[in-house]
């Protein structure tokens, strides 16, 4: 998806500083907390978040919509799928 | 109308861990898996320090195991201080270093429970073979795991299943025991052809290894920090900080009360910078930047010296007269001109 074609998000979650694997425990946390259809924007520093969110949406069911490399950081963006 | 039978995996996302996953899954049962975060898994270290030395990036396996066999996917953090107390008083002992593989797998099955019992799941499975690994994986091992944990009859084995007894879910009907597996022992050849059975394309290799407390230079420095504070009269304990440290850089004990890490990379730098807090902080300043070190302890001067002359060898003026080096401590700031430490003899007989 087009960076510029991107939802929203209905909630960031910043895991700047933090360490693979608690970006996506942290992502699974505000998953849950969130309603169907949300977005959720999660900006990460470590690069192995951009192999680790796809995988962990699609186990999930969660739409993956983006992840890419701004800066220093990384940005995923996925929407919340009911299961 | 009749609640589906929901089962918990436990994956590693190895081979074994993730033919149990399709195993059990191809028989309708409703999966979920779950991993473990120990805070010791080689993959995610090298992946902290920014990959392998080849370039490559390690890839997350438990996430690509549950993406392939789609399946749900919780991790869990178990890293914290009942795992670590857990580490250094092993009621079962340890393996060939610092592993003490029953009692882990103990601790990660009590979990495991809970989570069951949270999920109103109806068992527990693993990637578990017989035979497959020495200590943890042999028959009397894999009952007292069950039966420590607190699992009695609803741990399943699926790859090993029609080697051991019944289990509860197979006694109830539900799960298929004909259609579970009899392997044993190393080999991994039908674990590989029931893969491509599956259409399971990618599973990491070699198998297993993943962990840190299995290696034998990092059990060294394990035991060194834990003898190291009983013999300065503290308790035998390791802190979340020691597991990052122990992973990072090379360690020599220069003596039962100090002991010296030195950076091997710019990460590795950065890693131990995050560490300063409590420790003396080295970096070779001049003519040269870098190496950075940590020093913990209370050492001597001529201990000061000596890490000082370490830090100044391992750094890019390692072959010129004279290096200064920083001595950072709290509010304590001294610079040491010092020659790099080039007997090799002496360096290594203080590397851990």
């Amino acid at each position: 998806m087009d960076a510029t074609a991107l939802p929203a998000p209905d909630r960031t979650l910043d895991c700047s500083g933090s360490f693979c694997p608690f970006p996506i425990v942290e992502t699974a946390k505000a998953v849950r907390a969130l309603g169907d259809g949300a977005v959720l924007l999660v900006i990460a520093t470590d690069p192995g978040v951009a192999t680790d969110m796809p995988m962990w949406c699609k186990a999930t069911h969660h739409e993956h919509l983006a992840t890419f490399r701004e800066g220093a950081c990384w940005k995923s963006y996925l929407r919340k799928r009911g299961r | 109308m009749e609640r589906k039978v929901k089962a918990i995996g436990l994956i590693s996302g190895g081979l074994d861990s993730t033919l149990a996953l399709a195993l059990v899954k191809r028989q309708g049962i409703e999966v979920k898996a779950v991993t473990f975060y120990t805070g010791f898994c080689i993959t995610e270290t090298q992946r902290r320090k920014g990959g392998r030395a080849d370039g490559t990036m390690p890839q997350n396996e438990a996430l690509r195991a549950a993406a392939d066999v789609d399946v749900d996917i919780e991790y869990v953090d178990i890293s914290g201080g009942a795992y670590l107390d857990m580490l250094v008083h092993p009621k079962y002992g340890y393996g060939a270093n610092a592993n003490p593989c029953v009692d882990c797998r103990v601790f990660m099955m009590r979990r495991a429970r809970e989570i069951m019992e949270r999920e109103g799941a109806d068992f527990i499975f693993t990637g578990e073979v017989l035979g497959q690994r020495p200590k943890s994986q042999r028959r009397d091992t894999l009952r007292i795991i069950e039966r420590d944990s607190g699992l009695d009859g609803r741990l399943l084995r699926p790859l090993s299943a029609q080697l051991l007894k019944p289990t509860l879910p197979e006694q109830e009907g539900k799960i298929d025991r004909s259609r579970l597996l009899d392997i044993s022992g190393r080999g991994r050849l039908r674990q590989i052809a029931l893969a491509r059975e599956l259409g399971l394309s990618e599973w990491p290799q070699p198998a297993g290894g993943c962990c840190y407390l299995t290696d034998e230079s990092f059990a060294r420095k394990f035991f060194d920090v834990l003898d190291a504070r009983e013999a300065a009269g503290g308790e035998r304990r390791i802190a979340e900080d020691d597991v990052v440290l122990l992973s990072t850089g090379r360690h020599f004990r220069l003596s039962p009360r100090a002991k010296l890490i030195v950076g091997r990379s710019e990460v590795e730098n950065a890693l131990l910078e995050r560490h300063v807090p409590g420790r003396a902080r080295l970096v070779a300043k001049d003519p040269i930047l870098g190496p950075l070190a940590l020093v913990e302890g209370e050492p001597t001067w001529e201990e000061r010296q000596l890490a000082a002359r370490i830090v100044a060898r391992y750094g890019k003026g390692r072959d010129l007269p004279e290096v200064v080096v920083e001595w950072r401590e709290g509010e304590l700031v001294e610079e040491y001109a010092v020659a790099p430490e080039l007997d090799e003899g002496r360096v290594e007989a203080l590397r851990i």
